[in-house]
């Protein structure tokens, strides 16, 4: 049977650790390969006792961990080595890049130790190749996934919005201070926010919404499924967001889902998401107005998680096929050394 | 197809809108068109356009937007893979619109290329007055503070930079907005600072005074206000997109606005204003004083001799700083 290993560097609770769940357990995906998740340092991901026909990267490229993936290809030169790009796109670079040549440099630099790149959203692939990061030919685009069956099960909330649910990390990156504001400013009694998560944000999102009843903040769930139960709409006001999974598992409980027009979040767009156009407190707060006289929910099931298998089958199928024909290569090459 | 094109809004500049596009008519990079927005004009002004009978001059009409609004019209009927603007009361050098297409073919990174900016008076004459901004390495906060792209016939984008930034507000049913049209005055900053802010391209200028942008002289003091309240309106409007960006530079970028009002009101004559202005920027900020100390030594020096001696003194310095340039 194949071996995969995958490579991670952040076990936290977050949209990565959960892709890597399902991986390792997703019968399609079990079918295809047995998946080894291997907990790795960012800066020393080659110490690791690793054994693998494919060896996948989901770490976050650094320029202080870019020696120890040179370490990695250096260790592995002939196993297939690819990185899936968890962390940045345009709307990073926008926001968090004050050098965007030596950002770039790191990551062509990175790129370039890796067989594939895999891209986790169309918006994201366009961005590597529009900015000559990795070259067309060595990226893939395969969007994550989870298990959403326990998301498809939950009823459908039935009559108009109530709670407009946000679930996420507290962190600058997904907005929610904006979406306070923007909930603020509709002055309906009847409408509830929940900001679901945990993070540095926290008090300052507090600060937000003290003295409005209507804002709650329950707190990190670790039952995601349960989090959107309680959630009539789902609000994802990221400033930038690679892919965005809160969007598929809204989409599979068929919740409404405004999203931010940014980078993966306008994957989820063209599958039913309703784009709030601009980062203002106006439009979110006119979006909401409209969401709570109705709103039509996302009627398609994407299945996503059968895309997800498709996409890591024909990745590996396309790498082993090349793995191949090298092997014959070197074979053949020595053979007519040896008859010469 | 043109590999460019240039943008010309158009609101009743029967006076100027001639030279403005003999001016680009006489580019040395030949593969543009021009795009005439009329943006409900009263005067001559289509008139004139149309008889100079050049067949890469489109124009297109429309009831008044506004500025934005008819940037924003141009940007839709635009065909070039680069998109310069040109008010219709400013000129280009013979040589800008080469520069700005080898700059951004050398530099795909690269989304608003600009230039610096002679000033001419109402006659097309230099006023001795140049913007020369830094060119390279400009961040979001060199876009806010010290707006390096200047004026709005300053820039050249790439269509997909532009595209970057386009948003279809609620209401609008016949095309995108780039420029937000919400903005009667400070629409330029909003949309680079916007550029910079939510973007990742790269904003940076080629050398020379290739743009000659045009100062009309009696400014009034309303039209300060409300230009200040318009720019005060874009730091609420782009808050929310970078929160921690806006808390850490408004302060500056505030005295930076007030200090250029107050050179404003200098140029103007209008002492106590530009006097109240300068007192203002430096309670906003002390960073113009250490970053810029001549200039706002300056414009204080300028500010106290108006107010105290009237504006003979400064005219006749003009005159001098005219005949030097």
């Amino acid at each position: 049977m194949l071996r995969i290993v995958h490579l991670i560097d952040d076990t936290n609770p977050g949209g990565v650790t959960r892709y890597l769940d399902f991986i390792a357990a997703d019968a399609a995906m079990a079918r295809l390969a047995t998946h080894v998740v291997v907990p790795v340092s960012r800066t020393r991901p080659a110490t690791a006792p690793i054994e693998a026909d494919v060896i996948v990267s989901h770490l976050t490229v650094s320029w202080r961990g870019l020696p120890g993936l040179m370490l990695l290809r250096a260790r592995f030169p002939n196993t297939p080595l690819v990185h899936v790009e968890h962390s940045y796109c345009a709307g990073f670079a926008a926001a968090r890049v004050t050098a965007p040549g030596r950002f770039q440099t790191l990551l062509r630099c990175a790129y370039a130790l890796f067989d594939r790149v895999v891209a986790v959203s169309a918006a994201q692939a366009d961005w590597l190749v529009r900015r000559g990061l990795v070259a067309p030919s060595v990226l893939e685009m395969i969007r994550p996934c989870v298990a959403l069956d326990a998301f498809r099960a939950l009823p459908v909330p039935g009559g108009s919005v109530r709670t407009i649910g946000a679930i996420g990390r507290f962190d600058q990156q997904k907005g929610f201070d904006l979406l306070i504001r923007a909930f603020r400013a509709v002055s309906d009694p009847d409408l509830r926010l929940q900001l679901i998560g945990d993070g540095p944000e926290r008090a300052a999102l507090e600060t937000l919404a003290a003295g409005d009843p209507r804002i709650s903040l329950p707190g990190f769930a670790a039952d995601p499924a349960m989090a959107m139960s309680g959630c009539d709409l789902v609000a994802m006001p990221s400033r930038w967001e690679p892919y965005g999974l809160i969007a598929l598992e809204a989409m599979a409980a068929r919740r409404p889902l405004l999203v931010a027009n940014v980078d993966g979040l306008k994957d989820h767009i063209a599958n039913g998401a309703v784009a709030v156009e601009e980062m203002t407190v106006e439009a979110w707060a006119s979006a909401i107005v409209r969401a709570r006289a109705g709103m039509r929910m996302p009627a398609t099931d994407m299945s996503a998680e059968a895309a997800c298998v498709d996409g890591w089958a024909r990745l590996v199928a396309d790498l082993l096929d090349r793995a191949t024909e090298a092997d014959v290569a070197r074979r053949t090459g020595r053979a007519e050394v040896g008859l010469a | 197809m043109p590999k460019t094109s240039i943008i010309v809004p158009a609101y009743n500049v029967a006076d100027t809108i001639a030279e403005t596009l003999d001016s680009l008519r006489a580019q040395t990079f030949t593969d543009f068109e021009i795009i005439v927005v009329d943006d409900g004009s009263t005067d001559r002004t289509v008139a004139i356009a149309r008889s100079l009978g050049d067949p890469r001059i489109r124009i297109v009409q429309q009831p008044n937007r506004g500025l934005a609004g008819a940037r924003n019209s141009g940007i839709a009927a635009a065909r070039g893979e680069y998109i310069g603007f040109c008010d219709a009361d400013d000129l280009w050098r013979p040589a800008k619109l080469a520069a700005h297409v080898t700059h951004l073919d050398a530099n795909p990174g690269v989304g608003l290329s600009f230039s610096g900016s002679e000033m001419i008076d109402e006659r097309g004459r230099p006023t001795g007055l140049s913007q020369r901004p830094r060119l390279t390495g400009i961040t979001a906060a060199h876009v806010f503070c010290r707006n390096p792209v200047g004026n709005g016939s300053a820039p050249v984008l790439r269509r997909a930079a532009l595209d970057d930034l386009a948003w279809r507000p609620a209401g609008e049913t016949h095309r995108d907005w780039w420029f937000d049209e919400t903005f009667r005055q400070s629409e330029d900053i909003e949309c680079w600072l916007r550029f910079a802010l939510m973007t990742d391209w790269q904003i940076e200028g080629v050398p020379g005074l290739l743009t000659r942008y045009r100062i009309v002289a009696g400014g009034l003091s309303a039209a300060t206000v409300r230009q200040f309240a318009a720019w005060e309106r874009m730091v609420d409007k782009l808050s929310p997109c970078a929160p921690e960006f806006m808390a850490r530079h408004a302060p500056a970028a505030r005295a930076y606005q007030l200090r250029y009002l107050a050179r404003r009101a200098v140029v103007s004559g209008n002492g106590p204003e530009a006097l109240a202005r300068i007192r203002a920027a430096l309670s906003a900020s002390f960073r113009p004083l250490w970053e810029e100390p001549a200039k706002t030594i300056t414009t204080l020096a300028a500010a106290v001799a108006l107010t105290a001696c009237g504006p003979k003194p400064l005219t006749a310095l003009r005159r001098l700083a005219a005949r030097r340039a």
